[in-house]
């Protein structure tokens, strides 16, 4: 049994070392700074979406006053669609790096719109931004090695090993509640600031209580096996210093090799197609349908949308000089075209995730990262999600346009009042409503 | 087992991997008794002494203190012994009055400060140093305060691990004389050396440990101490 005049013996045994006390010190500050540039990057982003909403709103009021014609709105209006940043994001920033958070996007042919600014797709997420998901999945198992790699083996070199066991009540009355005072403010100096900037940011207790939940197991994790590498009966006559070299060597490849290797095997496995197809597949069908017949489009149009068969008839007097309708058409066409291999890259992206959760189970740091941005909704689930999002929206837009277009009423300024807005939505109240649904 | 012992090989072995390090050892230390396993480099000692301490496991017959297997109940072992080692190691950024408190408050044994430094002045450790670094003591300072550590653990049992090694005549005499009131008051103890003359001089019995095995035993005859040269003889004749 420990009691706690061992707990308070060991804390004054262990801070009594100015290396622990320093260690301690750089800890508390790679976790503040790590936060504080998270919460600026989501400052900013929010800022970002603040100022292009007023812009958006303003320009789009200034289209729909200058023209009379729905087309041409349609045509000449961006709309700003974007995934906020949560109130945990700036803990763990994840994909958000990768996919892009925000799209202006017009009433044209969409897939291109989503894929332009696709250059790259790794779902592994791997010494990435300097955040606070990195410093506690990357560094943070560094510093658990650095603390408690010689718990034993240096009282071993000190010969003091014997004597201390000999001496000891039991042995947790010492080398437990070295442990629990090693780790304890460990768990403090990188969780006091993250509950700081938390509260700041206005999270959620629950999601709060998950990260350092997520946290304190990854210190247990990685101080289970430092302690047990440590334990280990073939390496008890080791010195300290190889000991060292074995949990380091641990680190290196559950941190570094199994992401490196996992992301090789997961490319080689999965086929991806890329972004820039995407959108080079979509604006052929585009260009293409100019010098193409009118009735190739309409007939690959209404195949889709029958509810328009009998709306299709171009009259220059009633719906302007130019055929909006077909023009937007042949945008729908292109989308359509490039559907399969868009629902492709989508599925081979969520693809991917499934085996890089699978490979994060050899990988203690992977499993962090990927835990927290799962708390953050900022991993794959939740950027495919605003993507799908994106769609939607854009499909209402699509509605809106159409039933103008085609249908033909007179221009009205007050028929903008149904104008589809788009509206965030997170991933987990989605979730929930289609649950309930 | 003998009766009155409280220290008791019987027929212990210890073997590891395809080595035997020890090899049906049999002998009893009474109480109050002062014990001297004597033997040369890799005879065994220390792994005699390991294995009545519990850090190392019999093989075979076993090895008690007090009635208990130092094997299967080690905790209560340990708890009945005091253990001090060949090179005191204590904690070199502590004084000597922190790393008494420190490994007293280890061993749950709660001593007030008078009790302490009680113990120091008994061991006649320097009340000026009692506060210093542990890292300024002299090999004999170190040996003085885990002596201390010993006494307050009130421990009837004492396991000294080559005890004199690296002390100068003075604190040896000062040892000895430490021992024999501690084996007075009824401690028993148990030391492993390859000293012939301190054993000779502070020893009730000696016993001669070669290769694993006993090889001869010399007893004090009355309170005259054991003849040096006989054991001199033996153990030479053994190790040469």
């Amino acid at each position: 049994m420990m009691r706690f005049n061992d707990i308070k013996r060991e804390a004054g045994f262990v801070f009594g070392h100015r290396q622990f006390k320093l260690t301690m010190l750089v800890v508390l500050l790679l976790s503040s700074i790590s936060l504080w540039a998270g919460f600026a990057e989501m400052q900013e982003q929010q800022a970002t979406i603040e100022r292009l909403l007023e812009k958006d709103q303003v320009e789009r009021d200034a289209v729909i006053n200058h023209q009379s014609n729905y087309g041409m709105v349609a045509y000449y209006s961006f709309h700003l669609t974007y995934a906020p940043p949560t109130s945990l994001a700036f803990a763990a920033v994840g994909e958000r790096d990768v996919f892009p958070w925000k799209h202006r996007i017009r009433m044209l042919a969409l897939e291109g719109q989503i894929y332009e600014s696709d250059t790259d797709n790794p779902e592994l997420a791997f010494l990435g931004r300097f955040d606070f998901a990195f410093v506690t999945s990357v560094l943070l198992p560094l510093f658990i090695i650095l603390l408690l790699y010689d718990l034993k083996a240096k009282e071993r070199e000190a010969r003091r090993f014997d004597l201390l066991n000999v001496t000891a009540r039991n042995s947790h009355a010492i080398w437990t509640s070295r442990v629990i005072v090693t780790l304890v403010p460990l768990a403090l100096a990188v969780l006091l600031p993250f509950v700081a900037f938390a509260v700041l940011n206005g999270a959620e207790l629950v999601g709060i209580v998950k990260v350092c939940a997520i946290v304190i197991a990854n210190i247990a994790m990685w101080s289970v096996i430092v302690l047990a590498i440590g334990a280990a009966k073939r390496f008890s006559q080791f010195s300290a210093t190889h000991l060292a070299s074995i949990m380091l060597g641990v680190w290196l490849m559950t941190t570094v090799v199994v992401p490196v290797t996992g992301h090789t095997i997961i490319n080689a496995l999965v086929d991806t197609p890329e972004g820039g197809d995407i959108v080079l597949i979509q604006r052929e069908a585009v260009n293409g349908a100019w010098d193409k017949p009118v009735e190739e489009t309409w007939s690959a149009f209404l195949k889709s949308h029958p509810q328009w068969t009998h709306y299709t008839e171009f009259d220059p007097k009633r719906d302007s000089s130019f055929n909006w309708k077909w023009y937007y058409a042949f945008q729908q066409v292109g989308d359509e075209k490039a559907s399969e291999l868009s629902q492709s890259y989508q599925a081979s992206t969520l693809k991917k995730d499934e085996i890089a959760s699978y490979i994060a189970w050899v990988s203690p740091s992977l499993l962090t990262q990927r835990l927290l941005s799962s708390a953050a909704d900022t991993d794959v689930q939740a950027m495919v999600h605003y993507e799908n999002s994106v769609r939607h929206f854009h499909a209402s837009l699509r509605d809106f346009y159409y039933n103008r277009m085609f249908k033909a009423p007179a221009f009205s300024l007050e028929s903008f009042e149904q104008l589809p807005q788009f509206t965030p939505q997170k991933l987990k109240d989605s979730q929930e409503n289609t649950d309930e649904n | 087992m003998h009766t009155n012992s409280v220290i008791c090989a019987d027929a212990l072995t210890v073997r590891v991997d395809d080595r035997t390090l020890l090899d049906n050892l049999n002998f009893n230390v009474g109480k109050g008794e002062v014990f001297a396993l004597l033997g040369g480099n890799g005879a065994g000692k220390s792994t005699t002494l390991k294995t009545f301490l519990g850090l190392m496991k019999a093989s075979s017959g076993s090895a008690t203190v007090l009635g208990k297997n130092a094997s299967t109940n080690t905790n209560d072992v340990q708890k009945s012994v005091a253990y001090l080692p060949e090179s005191v190691t204590l904690y070199g950024h502590l004084s000597g009055l922190e790393n008494i408190r420190y490994f007293l408050s280890v061993a749950g044994v709660d001593k007030t400060d008078e009790d302490i430094f009680a113990a120091l002045r008994k061991v006649a450790l320097q009340e000026n140093s009692w506060k210093k670094a542990l890292s300024n003591y002299s090999k004999g300072m170190r040996q003085k305060t885990a002596i201390a550590l010993a006494l307050l653990r009130n421990a009837p049992v004492l396991f000294l691990d080559e005890p004199t090694s690296g002390l100068d005549p003075a604190a040896i005499d000062e040892f000895n004389a430490l021992v024999s009131e501690l084996a007075a008051n009824g401690a028993t103890i148990f030391m492993v050396t390859h000293d012939v003359y301190g054993a000779c001089q502070v020893a009730h019995r000696i016993v001669l440990l070669s290769d694993g095995k006993l090889t001869g035993s010399f007893e004090r005859v009355a309170d005259t101490p054991i003849d040096t040269e006989a054991v001199h003889a033996a153990f030479a004749g053994r190790t040469l």
